[in-house]
This record gives structure tokens, sequence and C-alpha cells, in this order.
């Protein structure tokens, strides 16, 4: 299967291929079948969907300062472009939410985690040249465009109420089918749709690429841990995206053509939606977290000039939250009424991940340890990763107590909870993986000094945020409320100062990235030392427009089937 | 490292394809909204998306064949193409595994807090059925006898027997449509309508996803029949030709379990039509 | 940690002596009987008022949270140590071992002892949670509308109370919580177990109140079914807790609990039968009547009529 030295003779093609030969600009970014060229597209398009869910929560942030309806009524007016009604006021704040977690989920996460680092990166570390299906990976792009445009047309199209899909990430049924007339939520729906088909497209070719292209000597016990992480991602992708597709599917038929799939008068179940929902929504989540442990992996790594801590461990860890991850989604429902027995299934089935996911802290930590560790931005975004995702992770062990949730569940204290995880985890991450790939990519160095501060703001930013909402959450407040009794003002305007740190940190990221641009240094390439092994370090930076043209052979080397990427391979 | 391509990867040039498909889809998409809603220009909209997507499909899948008549199909890449498929197919098998899903809760829980159901699996306003032993059985028959014939044409193939080949394509494509006639022929003579409750929301949709692969199947054997005449496809390389195979086998399996558990199980004790 | 289940019986106890000593006519209880709501800038639960949720809230308090808390200080501290003993300065020199079999089996082991420590209270919370009320227990059914609750007592005529948000102004006035008071209450006798089942007439709402640690939606086409018991005379507010369109934040939930007497004082003040008084069979009153409640409620936006006379709060 994997593809060995003596099938790599050199092959007669007519169109013979300069490495550093670009195509021009249009042909350059709308045509692509380049993985970095295509990584970079998602890398940037995810920023910018990134800065548009951030300021949408910017916007509920300012609302929730204090009790009452405030901005809520300047917002509703622009959008419905007129006078609008109470009742508009406060279903846009639904639109506003709904808006926020799909952003960050669909078009923040996953593209910048997956299509971004994953595109980069998947190909050079596995020593190929390009993914499996180059065409295919740039369809993948354009379609988490596409959906990303059919939300922002929801937003402006009437969903019921008042202009916009106000259904929660989530769509629930009825709420989302006879509880929303209007095209706004078909717009959402589609959304979905279209998102969900790029990232399928995306998994099989992540998939293909990882089994079929690995160079002469990279067996899947060396591949590097953010390999691991992306192939299990792939496979969560491949499995749990196609239940959603047909859950939206019957929402669609359901608002349009009479179905009564989640429709009681026709005998329908509302609760049926939910369980295929969280069929996908639960793999969802680690979707969205595991190639964030990959990075992590890689950093901690370099920057320790050590090789992981049980790195059989660690990569059979993410498969097993893999697999465990598709039988615990009844967690997110544990107060729609399931009986006795599937309440305590659930419970100790979704205590199970802690297992893993401990594994792979303590093989962090255990990788740091005797480490020669320099704290250069990656790491330090790294550290503050493994200390806040457990903090985040340990309120969905509360969380997972059935008996438990019934007080939790649809407070503060779940938003808080993914929060943590998400993010102050996944978005650590991403910044993490960005500060270290960064100058791989661009061939110019960011200011260490700057995402430093960076790090520092936002660190006490988001923690202001978020941790006070676990303190709301107990206390009682609801999510999804615009506004609340006053009791609850004091935890939420100190999470609005908190937004507002946060805000100014945001800023530095991009200050930082004027400077890389303008006054950057050329990076070399491997800046950051013999801590850095995988194969991205042998190559310049930014790499040659196609790597390897000659397939890298990765040697055996005496510590390799624990080594965090392969042996250095041969020039 | 720069210089020439030193392996057997398929690196590609720029192509249009992918943006022009991606469009398309959010035309289609949008099209269906403005559809849905009775909204202006909805069947423009509408007709571009699919044209676009037609179009896609023609462009993209020319320039595949093309260039692996070229040689750019080396034998990893058709490696590639074999994965690709297979994974594709798992996709598909959770896409339908949401609307069994959604059969078995209905069948296995029928609510009785509503007369149309009134607590009885087929639904008390399901008044008959269809009989699983009548059409659906000689479809479940035309659909085994296709899978045959495709095999047929399979080994003729691989044996380089092209007349084989071109028979064994005829009657497979030939079985489809005249499954895909049955199933029509059937729909409209339903004793029951579209929605209107869970049976004939989840008989519909679910059997119906699967005509519409069934339809999506022939029209690929059609174009590896048409690929057999300027000919293409040789014994040792007929990818092409094997992934459609595989993908009507899988056509097939799904079909099994749609006549057993829907058409068999699901309307069992009920009136038959 | 006293043993909660006790603690719920004192207050039954003293719940019923209120009980006896009061006289039969009911007044809805004032602002200084609030008892289940949100305190400001607190830092956790709201105290609670039934058996189950003063175990749960001793299994968080005594379990869940040191655990938690340890696990994250566990963390911190490590992480804390690597960083000042295994810096460049202080490390030059990188250690290269990658195995250690002892401490592997160990953080897997750990945490597994750790999660069986968790799993016992939070299997039997769910077990007693689960306990149906006795046959015999007074039912009431909860409706989620868009966007007001309506309370159904079948045993007691089958009259259905509805209740909405009141004005914000309103509600300061009678010094009452904005946001939380309802002009009707969903009144219940203290110290009995209630069988309450809660059924959506539109969207799915949720019936939660979190001094009682209670909480469970309104599914429109299935109806859920809980035991409810609430040890203390006292007004105890929830708010809609399933996202149910423009007005989810804006159907609050008022449990008044009284003493038995009270309470049948104001069954009848609300038209209602006590104990199949009035002749007609009042237990058999429908609990489930499919298509009104899936077809009858008022639209979205439009005014619910009063079913019930207006109480005065
Ligand atoms: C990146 C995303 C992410 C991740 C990784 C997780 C991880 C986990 N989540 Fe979370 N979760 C979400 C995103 C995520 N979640 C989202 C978005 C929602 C809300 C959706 C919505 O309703 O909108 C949600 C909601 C949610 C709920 C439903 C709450 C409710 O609505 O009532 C529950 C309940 O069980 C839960 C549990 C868990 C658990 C047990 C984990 C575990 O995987 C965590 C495991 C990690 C640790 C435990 C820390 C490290 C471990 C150790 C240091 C070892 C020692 C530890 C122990 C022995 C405890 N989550
Ligand atoms: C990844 C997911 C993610 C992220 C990052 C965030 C970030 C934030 N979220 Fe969000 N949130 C959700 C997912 C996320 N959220 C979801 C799923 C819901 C539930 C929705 C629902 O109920 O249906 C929710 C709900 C939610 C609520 C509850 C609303 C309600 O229930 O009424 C609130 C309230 O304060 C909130 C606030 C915030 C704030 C202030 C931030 C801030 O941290 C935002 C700051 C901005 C950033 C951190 C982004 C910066 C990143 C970049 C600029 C890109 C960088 C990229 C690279 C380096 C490549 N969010
Ligand atoms: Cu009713 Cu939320
Ligand atoms: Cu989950």
């Amino acid at each position: 299967m994997a593809t060995t030295a003596d099938t790599f003779q050199a092959h007669t093609d007519e169109h013979h291929h300069d490495a550093d030969h670009k195509p021009g600009f249009f042909a350059r970014w709308f045509m692509s079948t380049n993985h970095k060229d295509i990584g970079t597209l998602y890398l940037i398009f995810a920023i910018f969907a990134g800065v548009i869910g951030g300021a949408i929560s910017g916007i509920m942030r300012e609302e929730l300062r204090e009790p009452g309806i405030q901005l809520l009524g300047t917002v509703a007016m622009w959008l419905n472009g007129g006078e609008v009604d109470f009742d508009q006021q406060l279903h846009l704040w639904n639109v506003l939410i709904t808006a926020h977690g799909m952003i960050m989920v669909f078009f923040l996460v996953m593209p910048a985690m997956i299509g971004g680092f994953g595109n980069w990166f998947v190909p050079i570390m596995i020593g190929a040249p390009d993914m499996a299906f180059p065409r295919m990976n740039n369809v993948s792009f354009w379609l988490t465009v596409a959906g990303f445009c059919s939300l922002m047309a929801s937003t402006f199209a009437p969903g019921g109420t008042g202009m916009g899909a106000g259904t929660g990430w989530t769509v629930y049924a009825p709420l989302s089918t006879s509880g929303s007339a209007g095209p706004a939520v078909d717009f959402a729906i589609f959304a979905l749709h279209l998102a969900g088909a790029s990232s399928i497209m995306g998994a099989i070719n992540f998939i293909t690429t990882i089994f079929n292209m690995r160079a002469p000597g990279m067996t899947l016990h060396k591949m590097p841990l953010f390999v691991w992480s992306i192939l299990v991602t792939a496979f969560l992708l491949l499995l749990a995206l196609p239940v959603l597709a047909a859950a939206i599917t019957m929402l669609l038929t359901d608002r349009n053509f009479g179905t009564t799939f989640f429709d009681p008068a026709g005998g329908g179940d509302p609760i049926l939606y939910q369980h295929l929902f969280w069929f996908f929504g639960h793999p969802e989540v680690y979707i969205m977290i595991l190639p964030g442990f990959g990075i992590i992996s890689q950093i901690v790594s370099t920057f320790s000039r050590k090789p992981v801590f049980g790195y059989l461990g660690m990569a059979y860890a993410m498969v097993a939250i893999g697999v465990v991850g598709f039988i615990v989604w009844a967690h997110h429902m544990y107060t729609v009424g399931l009986d006795v027995n599937t309440k305590m299934y659930f419970t100790a089935a979704t205590m199970v991940i802690a297992v893993p996911t401990g594994i792979k802290i303590f093989s962090w930590i255990a990788t740091m340890w005797g480490g020669s560790m320099e704290f250069k931005s990656p790491l330090v975004w790294a550290l503050g990763f493994i200390f806040l995702f457990t903090v985040g992770g340990v309120t969905g062990v509360v969380l997972a107590n059935g008996g438990v949730d019934d007080n939790l569940h649809d407070t503060y204290y779940v938003v808080a909870h993914f929060h943590y995880v998400l993010s102050l985890g996944a978005v650590f991450a991403l910044f993490a993986g960005f500060y270290y790939w960064f100058p791989k990519m661009s061939g110019r160095m960011h200011s260490e000094l700057l995402s430093h501060i960076q790090f520092w703001v936002f660190f006490v930013g988001v923690n202001l945020i978020f941790f006070p909402m676990h303190f709301l959450g107990m206390n009682g407040m609801p999510r999804r409320y615009p506004d609340y009794t006053p009791a609850y003002q004091y935890w939420n305007e100190i999470a609005t100062i908190g937004y507002e740190i946060m805000a100014v940190s945001i800023v530095i990221f991009f200050v930082n990235m004027i400077y890389a641009f303008t006054a950057g240094k050329k990076a070399a390439p491997n800046y950051w030392g013999e801590g850095a092994t995988t194969l991205e370090w042998s190559l310049s930076s930014p790499p040659p427009f196609h790597q390897f043209e000659t397939l890298p052979v990765i040697e055996d080397h005496h510590t390799s089937d624990n080594h965090i990427g392969p042996a250095p391979a041969k020039a | 490292m720069a210089g020439a391509k030193n392996h057997d990867y398929h690196i590609l040039q720029p192509d249009i394809w992918p943006f022009v498909a991606s469009m398309s889809a959010l035309t289609f998409t949008t099209g269906m909204v403005l559809f849905m809603h009775e909204m202006a220009a909805a069947h423009i909209v509408l007709g571009l998306g699919i044209a676009g997507l037609i179009a896609t499909f023609f462009g993209w899948f020319s320039k595949i064949i093309q260039e692996g008549r070229a040689g750019d199909h080396t034998p990893v890449v058709q490696l590639h193409m074999r994965y690709g498929m297979i994974l594709f197919i798992a996709s598909e098998v959770m896409f339908f595994a949401g609307w069994f899903w959604a059969w078995f809760d209905f069948a296995l829980f029928p609510t009785d807090m509503v007369e149309v159901i009134g607590g009885i699996w087929p639904p008390e306003d399901i008044h008959a059925v269809m009989d699983p032993f009548a059409l659906p059985l000689l479809n479940t028959m035309i659909l085994l006898c296709s899978g045959t014939t495709l095999t047929w044409a399979h080994h003729s193939l691989i044996h380089g027997d092209r007349e084989g080949l071109k028979k064994g394509l005829w009657a497979t494509i030939l079985l489809g449509i005249l499954f895909s006639a049955i199933q029509a022929y059937e729909y409209m003579h339903a004793p029951f309508g579209f929605g209107g409750n869970t049976y004939s929301s989840a008989f519909y949709m679910a059997t119906g996803f699967h005509g519409f692969h069934v339809i999506v199947g022939t029209i690929f054997l059609i174009v590896c029949l048409r690929r057999t005449y300027v000919g293409d496809f040789t014994p040792k390389a007929h990818f092409g030709f094997e992934a459609a195979a595989w993908y009507w086998h899988f056509v097939d399996v799904v079909w099994l379990f749609l006549f057993i558990v829907v058409y068999v199980w699901g309307g069992w004790g009920a009136e038959y039509h | 940690q006293e043993a909660p289940a006790e603690a719920g019986a004192d207050a039954v106890a003293e719940s019923a002596a209120s009980a006896e000593s009061a006289d039969a006519a009911y007044t809805p209880l004032g602002p200084d009987m609030i008892k289940g709501q949100p305190e400001p800038g607190a830092l956790t639960f709201q105290k609670q008022y039934s058996p189950n949720g003063e175990y749960a809230l001793w299994m968080h308090d005594a379990v869940l949270l040191p655990l938690i808390a340890a696990i994250s200080l566990l963390v911190l501290i490590l992480l804390l140590v690597v960083v000042a003993r295994y810096n460049r300065r202080a490390n030059p020199v990188p250690s290269k071992t990658s195995h250690n079999t002892l401490i592997e089996v160990l953080w897997t082991g750990l945490p597994v002892l750790i999660l069986v420590v968790i799993a016992v209270p939070s299997i039997t919370l769910i077990s007693r949670q689960y306990q149906s009320a006795p046959k015999d227990a007074l039912t009431i059914k909860v409706t989620g509308y868009q966007w007001y609750w309506g309370y159904t007592y079948p045993d007691n005529g089958g009259f259905e109370v509805i209740s909405n948000m009141m004005p914000e102004d309103e509600a300061i006035d009678k010094g009452l919580p904005p946001q939380l008071a309802v002009d009707n209450r969903m009144v219940v006798p203290v110290g009995e177990p209630i069988r309450l089942q809660t059924i959506g007439a539109d969207v799915i709402h949720s019936f939660a109140v979190p001094s009682l640690w209670f909480k469970l939606d309104a599914v429109p086409g299935r109806l859920n079914e809980r035991e409810f018991y609430v040890e203390e005379p006292g007004i105890y507010y929830g708010q809609c807790s399933e996202l149910c369109g423009a007005r989810h934040g804006f159907m609050p939930i008022a449990v008044e609990a009284v003493p038995r007497p009270q309470f049948e004082a104001w069954i009848r003040s609300q038209g209602g039968t006590v104990g199949g008084e009035g002749g007609a069979e009042s237990t058999s009153a429908p609990l489930i009547a499919p298509d009104s409640a899936i077809e009858g409620a008022p639209a979205a936006g439009e005014e619910p009529e009063l079913a019930t006379p207006e109480t005065e709060v």
C-alpha cells in the first residue's frame, strides 16, 4: 500500500514543472491545486471569519453588560431597515448567537485547523509533494466560502419573528421548522450543507493522502502527531457529517415539503432531531480540538528539545477519543426526558473520555520534564492551552454527570465549559500553531515581543470573560438570554470588561502581522533550532512552490519509534 | 530540490472547475431557497445552479478521463482513487444511517399522542402499505440481477472481451432504468401520499434518496458504456468502471436493507395494497 | 457533611408544623418568602430546597468541585515546576527519556479510580431523581407556550393557570425581582411528592427551577414526567431553559409552595375542586389532550387568553 522507494522512477511528463514557477494571480488564488496556497486561503478566510464571529460576540457582550435591552434595538433597526418592535429586537439576539456559534465552529476553527494547518503541513510532514486530490482540495475551500455566503445571506433574510435565523447553532426542531417561517433558516441550513460537503471531501482527501503518500520509510508509527491528529479528525468528519446532512435535510423537507420527521402533529419526534444532531455534534467538538492536540504536541516537543513522551500512547489516545466520542452524544440531552438507564449509560460513557485526554495532558508535561525549554511565543501559547484546556475539560466532567447536569444544562456553566475548551483551548492552539509556523509559511519573522504581549493580554481577557460564567451558571443564569435579572449583573459586567481587554490583543495580533510583512526579518529554514525535527524544517521558508520533487527517504533511527517526527531526511 | 518531478504522483495544473463547482452549488442552494419560498427569479437561479453543476461534472470528469489517457494515472494515483471512492461510499453509508435511524425511531416507538399514528406501526393513517412481495420483490430481483450483469461486464473486461463488456453494461443500465421506472410507477400508485405522517415521510425520503442514487449510478454506468465504445478501459486499468461498479453494489445493498426494513418489517401486519 | 436526606426530613417536619397552625385561607406569599432566586455576585449554586437538590449540591461541593479543583491545580503546579526547573538556563542539556511504563500506568489508572469515585454518587443521584411519585400523588401538568407557561391541575378539576412574566415596573413596585416575577404562580403543596408532567405546545421549552435542582424539557408531542418536591413554603424562581424563540428570556417560572390547607384554598379560589368534591371524577380529567396540546395554543405573538380569574399577587 505505501509507496516504496523503487516506485519512484523518473516520470516522463509532458508538462514540466519548475519548482518555483507560480501561476498568475487569478490562476494561483482562484484555480489553485497547490496545497500550500489552498492552506493560505483557508487561513486568511478563517481569520476573516474569526474577526466577524468575534465582533458579533462583542455586540453580545456589550448587550449583556447590564440588564435591559440596549444595543439590540439599534442593530435590529439597521438590519431591518426601519422601525422594529420589541420581539424583533429579542429575535436579533438569537440571530447573533446563531451566527456567532456557526461562524466560530464551521468557519473559524475547522477551516483554520484542518483546511489551514492541515493542508499546509500534512503533506510536508509526511514527505509528500501535495495532497492526493489537489482539485478536490480546492473545491473544499470554495465550498466553505459558499457556505459562509449562505450563512451571511440568512442574516438578511426574513426568519419569522425578525430578520435572520434565530435557532441557535444546534438548529433544534420544531423551533427551526414550524417555529421559523421565512427563508432565513433555509439559508442557514444550506450553509451547513455546503460546509459539510466541503469537510467530507476534505476528510476523504486527508485520509487518502496520509495512507498513500507517506515518503519511503515514513511508517504510520513514525508520523508526526499532528498528522495523526488530522487523520483521526478526518475519520470523525467522514462518519459524523453525513448524519448531520441527513438531519438537516429532514429539517428542510419538514419546513418546505410537508414531511413530519420532527412535527408531532404527524407523529414526528423533535427528540429524534437532537439524537441525529448530537451524533454529529459531539464528534464535532473533538474535530475542533484534536488538530489542536496535534499542534501542541509538535510545539511542546520542539521547544523542550525532546521527543514527545509516550508517542504511541499519544497517538492511540487520540484514536480512543475519536472512537469513544461516537458513543456519548446524549450527554447534551440529559433533560429531554431520557429514561433512567440511558442517562446512566451516557453518564458513564462520557466520563471515560477523561482518561485518554488525561494521558495527553500528562504526556505533554512529561515531554517538558527533563527538557530544555525555550519560551518562544508558540510554547507560551501551548502552556496556556494545556492549563486552560484542563480547566475546560474538568468542568466537562462535572456536566457529564446526568443528575448534576439537570441544574447546569443550558446555563452559563455550559457556556463557560465550552469556551474554555474552544475559545481558550482551540483558539489558543490556533495562535500557538500560527506563531509556530507563520515564518515558515510567509518567510518572515513576526515579533516575538508582540506575540508575548498578545498572549498575556488575551490570557487575561478571555479568563475574565469566561471564568465568571461558571458562577453565573451555577447561580442559575440560563444561556441564550438577551436580558437578565439584576442579580446577574456583577459577573456579566466583568465578563464584558474582559472582552474589551481581549479585543486589544486582537489588535496587537494584526499589528504584529503588519510588522512581520513590512519589517519582519527573513526566516531561516529552521528558525526554531535543533528541537524542530519534522520535515517542514528541512525546507526553505517559505517552502518551494512544489516541494519534494524527489521524495525524501526517512531513515531508520534508533529512537525513531518514540520520536515526535521522523529522523532527519536524507537531503 | 528544484527541478523535474521525480515521483509518480500527479501534480495538477490550476483548474477553474472547483471554483465553478462551488459557486454553482451556492447558486443552486440559493435557487432552492427562492424556489421553496416562491420568490422572484427562483427558476432562473435554480436553473443556473443546476446548469453550472452539470457543466462542472462534464468539464471535470472529461479532464480526469483525458488525464487518465495521457498516462497521469500511475498505479499510486489509481490507488488514491480507490481510497477516495471507498471513503466516499463510507460517508454515504452514514448518510443512509441517518434515514434508517429515523425509520427505526418511528417504527419502534410510534407515538400514541396523535390520531394519525395511534401508537401502532404502520400508523393508523396508513390504511394500506405496498405489498413487499409484489413490485418491491421484483425490484429486489432486478437489482440483484443487475449486480450479476455488472459482474459479467467486469469479467468480460478483465478477459479482454469487449463485446461481453458492452452487453453486460447495456443489461445493467437497462435493469437500472427498469428499476427506476417501477419505482416511479409505485410512487404514483402508492396507497399513501407524500408527507403528513412519519410513515410516508420516512418511506419516501429513504426510498427516494435511494432512487436518486440509482439514477446517479445509472448515469455513471452510461458514462462507462460510452467510454467503452470510444475504446477506453484496458483489462489492467479501468478504475472508472470499477468505481461505478462499487457504487452500484453499494446502492444495491442499501436497497436490500430498505426492502427488509422498510417494506417487509416496516409494513408488517398492515393491509397490503 | 450532614446527610442531605435528614436535612430534608427536618424541613418537612417544620413545614408540616406551620401547616397545622395556618388557617385555610389563601393569601399569596409576599416578597419576604422568596427563597429560590439568584444572589448578586454569587459564586456558587442557589440554596437547595429539595432532597435531591441537597444531595446533588452535596455531590458537587464535596466530591466534584474538590476533585476538579485538585486536578486543575495539579496540572498548574506541574506546569510551573517544569517551567522553573527545565528551562534552557536551568537545564541546558535535555534528557532523552520518552518512556516510563510505571508512570504511564499510574496516570491512566488514577483517573479511572477518580472517575469511579465520581460515578457512585452520580448514579445514585440519577436513580433518586427517577423515583416516580406515589400513585396518589398530586399531578400538575406544565405546558410551555410561546412565550408563557400554563399549569394544569387535572386532579382538581383540570383548570389551567396561565403564567406570564410581570412587567419590570410592576415587579419593582411589588418588591419582586424583575425578569423573574410572574403574574400567576404555579402553586404547589409543600412537603409532599408531586407528579410533574411537562409538554410543549408549539416548540420545545424547558421547565427549570435551580433551587430545586429541577429541569425537564417541555417537548411537543411528548409527555415527560418527574417527581417534584419542595421542602419549605416559599417562592422559587426559575426560567425557561430551552431556546424557544424571541421571548425565550421572558417566560420565567415562579413556584409558590404552601402548606396543604392553603393549597386547597388556592385551588378553590381558582374554581377547582379538592378530593373529588363537586361530584366529577376529577382524577380522570384527561392528562393529555393531544390535539389541543398541539394545535389549540394561541399562535406566537397572540396575547394568551387567561384561563383563570386573575390572582392578586
Ligand atoms: C473543543 C470542544 C470540546 C471539548 C474538547 C469538550 C470536552 C468535553 N465535554 Fe463538552 N461541550 C462542548 C465542546 C467541547 N467539550 C460544546 C461546544 C458544548 C455545548 C454545545 C451546545 O449545547 O451548544 C459542550 C457541552 C458539553 C456537555 C453538555 C452540557 C449541557 O448542555 O448540559 C457535556 C456533558 O457531559 C460535556 C462534557 C464534556 C466532557 C466530559 C469532555 C471531555 O472530553 C473533557 C476531557 C478532559 C479533561 C477531563 C481534562 C484533562 C484530564 C485530566 C487532567 C485527567 C484527570 C481528570 C479526571 C480524572 C477528571 N460537554
Ligand atoms: C470556537 C468557538 C467559539 C469561540 C472562539 C467563541 C468565542 C467567544 N464567544 Fe462564543 N459561542 C460559541 C463558540 C465560540 N465562541 C458557541 C458554539 C456558542 C453557542 C451558540 C448557541 O447558543 O447556539 C457560543 C455562545 C456564546 C455566548 C452565549 C450566548 C448566549 O447563550 O446567549 C457568549 C456570551 O458571552 C459568547 C461569547 C464569546 C466571546 C466573548 C468570545 C471571544 O473569545 C471572541 C474573541 C474572538 C476570538 C477569540 C477569535 C479570534 C481569532 C481570530 C481573529 C482568528 C485567529 C486565527 C488564526 C490564528 C489562524 N459566546
Ligand atoms: Cu420557552 Cu425558552
Ligand atoms: Cu459532547
